[in-house]
């Protein structure tokens, strides 16, 4: 068997500040296989964010391995960028409030050396759902939805094979998600890419992911395969208390789980 | 007439579009919007008309002058405005006022050009370097501002003229000198909201190097802070470069600067007074403009003030 | 259609926005009831629900207008009150809840100077009675130990904690009518149900109004009695919350066919096509 597409192994992240060190996230273990798409599901403070920019480099590395195709990640910069792209939450402070989606686009195509940018540009608009006449638009004339197109767009411009999900869709209306969520399931068949994503929302990752791993505080609470969160074949009572609060609310019915006072 | 109609509306569509058709549309598009907003408010094309008659009086200086501004004529020494054909009257040496005023906007122009080209530029550099890269760099160069800034303009100007002697060069030279520090300010200020943001992390998972963010991505949102304040600086610096000529530091005579008449007609202040306040009124309505074109401008870019 | 008679009824609502390109209308002639249940009003963004809350409340800012033929809360007309007139009902009689606690609470006060701040506008005097009753105002947004809660300040909360303060502020002066502008959006799926529990309580014990104002239809269906399904400005859809399986007009069943659904498969999801028809007034 071919090593896995990302590798994640005890990862540790530990932010220090004011004298305190926090382990964001704490040993955590999983892999991806190529083609596939993993989950990363929990509440805020669970670390799953932390661990996509970890991935990235963004976020302190205290302990812990990350290998893609069981090599380290490549340290440079602009090689790293070739292979792993990243697509964030708010697609309103993930564009540029200055730069049209010409330049947006054209940037990381000029960074890495691509030579016929203008027909790049055209496909991938064309393969997000978008057409010529958003190529010259700034961010503020465009919708939350488009935006998000865009900044899919420029995560795909460079034709990278890893994408990084940062609950991608949770800043957007219901009808836009669902437009999304089609458009990434769509992109990652025809484009063959892995997919790391992280949500809150477990139906979306149930949507969109092979595999997932319900997280915590930092650490991992259990790893679960479509098939079984589809049955309910979960052992964990927080995974538990997380299926019964996204069906929404019942009256008469006692708090699924203590919850913490504060933090 | 009838057929330049339908082109001016054309026009405006083109200008209005909110599907720009290239790089050049996008840009004239944006354009358009910032000044169409500047316009809906009348003070602020008020001190655009002011810096624009700056402008063109420095530009056709030879041609609205009507005397050349040193020809001096001691029998119509200190004659009162509109005597002889003396539109503002003469000084104590007979020139002719207006002519030198109309002279001096060169002078007050290329001053302010050069501060506001060389100043704001350094500071923005070192303000938006330190702000993005934080740590030691952050810290080394902010002491630095901090020093210079430290340091009372109008004295250090005093020392430097002092050492090198006085002419407008080395006024221009040391108004520059002490007037970046609050530019760095503003702009480290804004480089810190903005390298924490989505937008500086993606363009960094695309690969681009530091410099390059710095100026691509980090530089065009500390600009229009910058711009702001240069504007609205614009009258303190028109101010100190009259100070050092009203002292005798600046420009040197015969050159007409405005500071330099000033204090020249200040002995005939209560027997010939246009000759000090004439100058005085013409610093005074080049400060307002620029100051009521900054506030404009603030109104416009500055991303703290309502957005539309 | 609630059996007591209505709180509040609004006709024929309209929120217009004076923008550059002309006049544009957020709401555009709405018109509901609120009894003393929870209705819910759902729409995407941009649908006019947050402006509707604010309009009843008189809250819409400049360069924002709300006109109404008629606000009524209980024998008033709001529409008639003057600023002054409407600041004793503001706050007393209806009060709101926004998204972020964080933005709502004063940053540099503890949560308890707040909460006796509060009560003293409503006319509590000793401290110790202040305090007894800041505490008991806790327990019952269920915290539970309320003297740490009183002696932090708000950044030292979490988001459920500092929107169960919120809460708890707004019940000071036992309001008839509560509107909740996506209370529960800026917290994690578990601690929303615990908010949601509060305001069902004080619906089901205190004979509360609850304006439910939300974008998530799940939540809104389980939680609330009646929905109003809010498009454009205009309110496609009103219908009782258990029979939105049933809904008939296309938005509210696209809205419910287009979430993701845990076992439902990884098919593409059903996505709206908006249609110009919409936006027309109801018949």
């Amino acid at each position: 068997m071919s090593a896995p597409r990302i590798e994640v192994r005890d990862l540790t992240v530990v932010f220090e500040g004011r004298g305190r060190r926090v382990a964001a996230v704490d040993g955590v273990s999983f892999t991806v296989a190529p083609r596939q798409s993993f989950g990363l599901v929990g509440e805020s403070g669970s670390g799953k964010s932390t661990i996509l920019r970890a991935i990235c480099g963004l976020a302190p590395v205290a302990d812990g391995t990350i290998s893609l195709d069981g090599e380290a990640p490549p340290a440079a910069r602009r090689a790293f960028a070739r292979r792993v792209q990243m697509v964030f939450q708010d697609p309103y402070g993930s564009l540029h409030p200055r730069h049209t989606v010409d330049r947006v686009l054209s940037e990381p195509l000029e960074i890495h050396g691509f030579k016929d940018r203008d027909a790049r540009i055209a496909s991938v608009l064309a393969d997000v759902g978008l057409g010529p006449e958003f190529r010259f638009r700034l961010p503020h004339q465009l919708s939350g939805g488009q935006r998000q197109r865009v900044a899919i767009a420029r995560a795909l411009v460079t034709e990278p094979d890893i994408l990084l999900l940062d609950e991608p869709t949770s800043a957007l209306d219901a009808s836009i998600q669902a437009e999304i969520l089609n458009l990434l399931n769509r992109l990652r068949r025809e484009k063959g890419l892995t997919f790391l994503m992280v949500s809150h929302d477990l139906a979306v990752i149930d949507h969109m992911c092979d595999r997932l791993l319900v997280m915590r505080n930092g650490r991992m609470v259990e790893e679960l395969s479509r098939t079984s969160l589809d049955s309910r074949a979960v052992s964990a009572d927080y995974t538990r208390a997380l299926l019964v609060a996204s069906e929404g609310f019942r009256r008469g019915q006692p708090a699924p789980e203590a919850v913490p006072i504060s933090r | 007439m009838t057929s330049l109609a339908p082109e001016k509306t054309d026009l405006r569509a083109w200008l209005n579009s909110d599907t720009p058709r290239s790089r050049g549309h996008a840009r004239a598009i944006a354009l358009w919007g910032a000044l169409s907003d500047l316009a809906r408010n009348p003070l602020t094309v008020f001190g655009a008309l002011l810096i624009l008659a700056l402008l063109l009086t420095a530009a056709f200086a030879p041609l609205i002058a009507t005397h050349a501004p040193d020809a001096q004529n001691l029998a119509g020494r200190l004659q009162p405005p509109g005597w002889n054909g003396h539109l503002l009257g003469t000084d104590e040496l007979g020139r002719d006022i207006f002519s030198r005023i109309v002279h001096g906007s060169r002078v007050t122009l290329s001053v302010v050009a050069i501060v506001a080209l060389t100043a704001p530029l350094f500071g923005l550099l070192i303000g938006t370097v330190a702000g993005t890269l934080g740590g030691w760099t952050d810290r080394v160069l902010m002491r630095f501002t901090d020093i210079v800034l430290a340091f009372p303009r109008l004295v250090l100007a005093l020392a430097f003229v002092a050492a090198r002697g006085p002419s407008i060069e080395n006024a221009v030279i040391a108004i520059a000198l002490t007037a970046w520090p609050p530019y760095a300010r503003v702009a480290r200020a804004e480089a810190l909201t903005v390298r924490r943001s989505d937008y500086i992390a993606a363009a960094r998972l695309g690969g681009a190097s530091t410099p390059r963010i710095i100026l691509f991505h980090v530089v065009p949102m500390c600009l229009s802070s910058v711009i702001v304040r240069v504007t609205l600086d614009m009258a303190g610096i028109i101010l100190t470069a009259a100070g050092l000529g009203f002292l005798g530091l600046g420009a040197q005579p015969p050159l007409a600067e405005w500071g330099a008449m000033i204090s020249s007609g200040r002995q005939f202040l209560l027997t010939n007074p246009w000759v000090a306040t004439i100058p005085g009124i013409a610093i005074l309505l080049v400060s307002l403009g620029f100051n009521l074109l900054g506030d404009g401008l603030r109104d416009v870019l500055d991303p703290r003030s309502a957005r539309r | 259609m609630s059996a007591n008679a209505p709180l509040l009824a609004v006709e024929d609502l309209r929120v217009t926005f004076d923008t550059r390109r002309g006049p544009v209308e957020a709401v555009r002639g709405i018109s509901f009831q609120v009894g003393r249940e929870r209705v819910g009003i759902v729409g995407e963004s941009g649908s006019g629900k947050s402006m509707t809350g604010r309009a009843v409340l008189g809250l819409v800012r400049a360069p924002g207008r709300a006109q109404a033929r008629s606000i009524r809360f209980g024998d008033a007309e709001l529409t008639q009150l003057s600023e002054r007139e409407m600041r004793a009902y503001r706050g007393a009689r209806i009060a709101m809840v926004m998204q972020d606690p964080k933005y709502s609470l004063n940053p540099v006060m503890t949560v308890g100077r707040q909460i006796a701040e509060s009560l003293r506008v409503h006319g509590r005097r000793s401290a110790r009675e202040i305090r007894a009753r800041s505490i008991s105002m806790l327990e019952e947004v269920a915290i539970r130990d309320p003297e740490r809660v009183l002696a932090s300040h708000p950044h030292e909360l979490s988001g459920g904690m500092g929107q169960r303060v919120m809460i708890a502020m707004m019940l000071v002066p036992e309001p008839e009518l509560l509107i909740a502008d996506e209370p529960t959006s800026a917290l994690d799926v578990t601690v929303q149900l615990d908010v949601l529990r509060i305001l069902d309580g004080l619906v089901r014990d205190r004979g509360m109004g609850l304006l439910f104002i939300s974008h998530d239809l799940r939540l809104v269906s389980t939680f609330c009695d009646r929905v109003l399904v809010m498009y454009r400005g205009r309110i496609v859809e009103e219908i009782a919350a258990k029979d939105l399986g049933q809904a008939r007009h296309p938005y509210t069943r696209g809205l419910l066919a287009c979430l993701p659904r845990i076992g439902g498969g990884d098919a593409p999801l059903a996505t709206l096509s908006r249609e110009p028809a919409w936006e027309a007034p109801l018949p």
